[in-house]
């Protein structure tokens, strides 16, 4: 697993990090043997332990690489419960990691962070959430990343086909505000306790986000996130869709003021995000000519309210949220896995 | 005093496998065919089968359809291929 290889300066063992391969475009913090041994300990494994495996491709994942990974990423030692249980929602079949991780789509692996643990270890679910700042969102995230480069061979050009990209393939981890939240958080309503931390794991190829400064009902608000979810361009416009929504200040707060719930705010979205079967063809997002009943044909982008993941996250201030769409639900599920931390 | 390096990287576990035997001609044999569900893969292939018919008098014996493009072929799948085909040709890609 190791090797001595006679550097002695720091800057020139980060550049040999880089030489062989191993980081993804960033430096990185070259691990000792005290700071994998802490990783490890922190998650209460012993390095030879199998955390899952990719099937197709013969990878087993083991403890001792994921604590270098996250060494290497520059988490400290107690985000790499977290770090464990995102890789092991990887390998859960369900997640299906062939495709998101090496479609052409070129998907960020978005780990939402839920529970007592996101505001212990500092996982930022508050102003600029999704941007730079917060050492564990960016570490975790980006260990996650380097997982998949130098266990899973998910490198570019190779087993990661991205046409584009995106930058959240760096790191893209945030947590629920679970504080200031119309509804209960998104592990609450996928099983477990209030007081259980988990990590969800959701494959995205963007983030776009939707203004709306106006509104002061959910309809008006809502019929924004409808359209934005459902633009000509968007990967999964087909149907099987699994869209990510997540709402920030002001409009959560609307939502919380007017009393709907998850399941109104879902049902809105899926009978409003919608197009013509013309516009599609128009597009060439559906083949054929169009018929005169095209026009008046509607295509829903979503046939199941719970294939719309809603979730809260942001700075109080400002009248943005976010939809994130999905890689799609016919080729993978987004996974939540409970975060084992020693007792 | 110089320092360690850490290896992060993993390689595929070694598993032993069995080449299918190598067909002495191509005339007669029968395809399997595995559609991956994308746009356009089924009759793609189906098309590559009928030149390899005309060509070669090969038939379709067996189609599986993946659950997905994301997905492997499941297990039920490969056996039924073993026992029905000689070969088999999976697509398509983007």
């Amino acid at each position: 697993m190791s090797g001595d290889d006679g550097v002695s300066d720091p800057a020139a063992l980060i550049e040999a990090y880089f030489e062989r391969g191993w980081t993804d475009g960033l430096p990185v913090v070259p691990p000792t043997k005290t700071s994998i041994a802490a990783a490890l300990a922190a998650a209460g494994l012993n390095g030879d332990e199998v955390l899952g495996e990719i099937t197709g491709r013969n990878t087993l994942v083991t403890a001792d690489k994921v604590a270098i990974n996250a060494v290497l990423a520059g988490c400290r030692p107690e985000y790499v419960p977290v770090v464990v249980a995102a890789v092991r929602s990887l390998c859960h079949p369900d997640f299906a990691y062939h495709g998101p991780a090496s479609s052409t789509g070129g998907s960020a692996m978005v780990l939402i962070v839920n529970g007592p643990i996101a505001r212990r270890i500092g996982v930022n679910s508050g102003n600029n959430v999704f941007g730079q700042g917060t050492r564990a969102n960016a570490t975790i995230g980006r260990a996650v990343r380097l997982v998949m480069m130098n266990v899973m061979n998910t490198r570019p050009g190779l087993l990661d086909r991205a046409t584009l990209g995106n930058p959240g393939k760096y790191s893209f981890c945030f947590a629920e505000n679970e504080e200031a939240h119309p509804w209960e958080p998104l592990h609450v309503e996928r099983g477990y306790r209030r007081e259980q931390s988990t990590v969800t794991l959701y494959a995205s190829n963007s983030l776009y986000q939707v203004y709306n400064q106006l509104a002061r009902a959910p309809e008006p608000l809502l019929r924004c996130f409808a359209d934005a979810l459902c633009n000509l361009g968007v990967s999964n416009v087909l149907g099987f869709s699994q869209s990510l929504v997540v709402f920030a200040g002001e409009h959560a707060e609307l939502l919380r003021e007017s009393g709907w719930s998850k399941r109104q705010v879902r049902q809105f979205l899926v009978e409003h995000a919608r197009r013509p079967v013309a516009d599609f063809k128009r597009a060439a997002r559906l083949p054929g000519a169009i018929a005169a009943a095209d026009e008046s044909t509607w295509r829903y982008l979503f046939d199941d309210p719970d294939d719309i993941a809603l979730v809260c996250a942001g700075g109080r201030a400002g009248s943005w949220s976010a939809c994130l769409p999905g890689w799609g639900k016919k080729w993978t599920r987004s996974v939540t896995t409970l975060i084992g931390e020693p007792a | 005093m110089s320092m360690e390096m850490f290896d992060p990287t993993a390689r595929p576990a070694a598993r032993t496998t069995v080449l299918a035997r190598r067909p002495a001609t191509l005339t007669g044999l029968r395809i399997g065919l595995v559609d991956n569900t994308k746009f356009n893969s089924e009759p793609i292939l189906q098309r590559m089968a009928q030149h390899l018919g005309r060509r070669h008098g090969m038939t379709v014996a067996h189609l599986d359809r993946k659950r997905s493009a994301s997905h492997e072929v499941a297990e039920t799948a490969i056996e039924a291929f073993k026992r029905r085909v000689d070969f088999v040709v999976s697509g398509i890609g983007d």
